[in-house]
């Protein structure tokens, strides 16, 4: 069984996925709906529990989407953006750091 | 016109005429009648009792009444089906404070001013652990209906109800609300003779849109097609909500922007609202909800997988089998059940769990899937969501929902509320 990566999904417009070619991540991208493509950013359990401590309007959907919900759009272009600067999805960890600066 | 509710009983709308109503509340206030202050919760059911949604209830039920919808799922007239307890409930202190007697006729009021009068012909407790078991098939207070029931104040009071203030529905709702009698004279400037009722308290995706389609084109059967002689009624529920629901606003425009922008006919598609705060009764509040669009006069009433449920207390097809427990007859509308409707890959559509065979590959319309799109403000592909229903929906984020398509505690608030009841005169 593959392990858990309590996700974030972070949907694709345009914008974004420009943004995403440009740093040679568009690969990372699935599509989910009718060509709808989203970027899955993976967590640990221990960063799930984390995020849904910082964001308490957050939720871990275990019954449907088996992913991390509900979180801020502002939130999400945090993290979207450190994807796109350190052009990897393993940015969880220093973004956890930072909020909790 | 044909004015025949649930339970075969003739629609009347207890509301008195302004003058009449005018000449009552003055002698009211003389000859000193106790008053009573109502909330929000209470105000809404008094709306609905006085227009007929609840047909043939007349007023909040009697401790009788109460019983025999828990255990039988009947009022107490032994015959007619109803599956949610509409009641009243009052505390201890207030009902000491206030005197109110059986046999009393109270004013009501709400917001200050003279609302209804409530002749009180019983007053009761129950047990509510024991109602909550029977209506919701639970206890645990994690279910919003359940909730509801252990908030009630310790007693109750039951007994008929005439309005004396009609409510002001304020903007965007004005146009959406037609009572009972509106909605039928609506239907037959229509022409229809087929009115299927969709539920929702959803923003539309093109499952549900699908969803409508399939049952209008199962419902129309053989009917002639030389005009339109039928269509789909989106009644949504407006009521009381929970932070992460869409805004009330939004639903409504989102439902309406289907007919606007062609997805289905203008004379084949009508939205209206009826105020109603969700019980998440599952198996039960199908059943209500059937009562209530017969009093709107509809023919058909579309229930889909887990219709009106919540979290896990259901199994999503409950609510279908539960209307072999009714007795054939006591409904005046016909249910058309539905299974899911997906997007396949394969077959590069939205389909129906009854028709395709590549339910391996299906995407489901999952709420949290759509709800986590629209909190990006990420436009989805037209066949997964309409694009003028998208921007519907982000517009009324900037109009009603400060800045956001989901409830939030600023909306709960700061929010206009969906009808306000003025001064008498």
């Amino acid at each position: 069984m593959a392990e858990e990566t309590y996700p974030i999904n972070i949907w694709i417009n345009e914008e974004r996925l420009e943004k995403l070619q440009a740093a040679g991540l568009a690969s990372m991208t699935k599509e989910v709906l009718a060509g709808l493509k989203v970027l899955a950013v993976p967590n640990t359990a221990e960063q799930r529990d984390k995020v849904l401590k910082l964001f308490t309007m957050a939720k871990y959907d275990a019954a449907t989407t088996r992913s991390i919900e509900n979180m801020p759009r502002q939130v999400k272009d945090q993290i979207f953006d450190l994807i796109i600067k350190k052009k990897s999805l393993d940015v969880m960890s220093d973004f956890i750091k930072s909020v909790e600066k | 016109m044909e004015m025949i509710g649930h339970g075969g009983k003739e629609i009347v709308e207890r509301i008195l005429p302004k003058d009449a109503a005018i000449k009552r509340v003055a002698e009211m206030k003389a000859a000193k009648v106790k008053e009573l202050d109502v909330r929000l919760q209470m105000a809404t059911e008094v709306i609905d009792i006085a227009y007929g949604f609840f047909s043939p209830l007349e007023g909040f039920m009697t401790k009788a009444d109460v019983e025999s919808v828990c255990n039988n799922m009947l009022l107490a007239d032994g015959k007619t089906v109803w599956s949610i307890p509409i009641v009243f409930d009052i505390s201890e202190e207030e009902l000491k404070k206030s005197g109110i007697k059986q046999y009393d006729e109270v004013l009501l009021t709400y917001t200050g001013n003279p609302f209804a009068i409530f002749d009180v012909t019983d007053i009761y407790t129950l047990d509510k652990k024991e109602v909550a078991m029977k209506v919701y098939g639970t206890t645990e207070d994690k279910h919003p209906g359940v909730k509801r029931t252990y908030q009630y104040q310790d007693k109750f009071l039951g007994g008929k109800i005439t309005l004396l203030n009609p409510p002001k529905i304020n903007e965007p709702f004005t146009r959406f609300w037609l009572t009972p009698k509106q909605m039928r004279e609506r239907f037959k400037e229509k022409g229809w003779e087929m009115i299927i009722n969709h539920q929702t308290r959803n923003v539309p995706h093109t499952g549900h849109e699908w969803l409508m389609k399939g049952a209008y084109l199962g419902a129309y059967g053989s009917m002639m097609v030389d005009k339109p002689r039928g269509g789909v009624l989106v009644n949504a529920i407006i009521g009381s909500k929970r932070p992460g629901d869409y805004i009330d606003e939004a639903i409504i425009l989102c439902q309406e922007a289907q007919g606007k922008h062609g997805y289905f006919r203008e004379d084949t598609f009508l939205t209206t609202c009826s105020l109603w705060d969700m019980r998440y009764a599952g198996p039960r509040e199908a059943i209500f909800h059937a009562c209530l669009r017969t009093n709107l006069g509809c023919t058909h009433h579309m229930f889909g997988r887990d219709h009106a449920g919540v979290g896990t207390y259901y199994d999503p097809y409950d609510a279908h089998r539960i209307f072999n427990k009714v007795p054939e007859g006591s409904l005046g509308i016909k249910p058309i059940f539905n299974l899911d409707w997906w997007f396949c890959p394969v077959c590069d559509e939205v389909t129906y769990m009854g028709l395709c065979g590549h339910k391996d590959k299906k995407a489901s319309f999952s709420g949290t899937l759509i709800r986590s799109i629209i909190q990006d403000g990420v436009k989805p592909p037209r066949r997964i969501f309409r694009p003028e229903v998208f921007d519907m929906i982000m517009e009324c984020a900037e109009k009603y929902g400060f800045g956001n398509a989901f409830v939030t505690e600023d909306y709960l608030k700061n929010r206009q509320p969906v009808f306000t009841i003025g001064p008498l005169k």
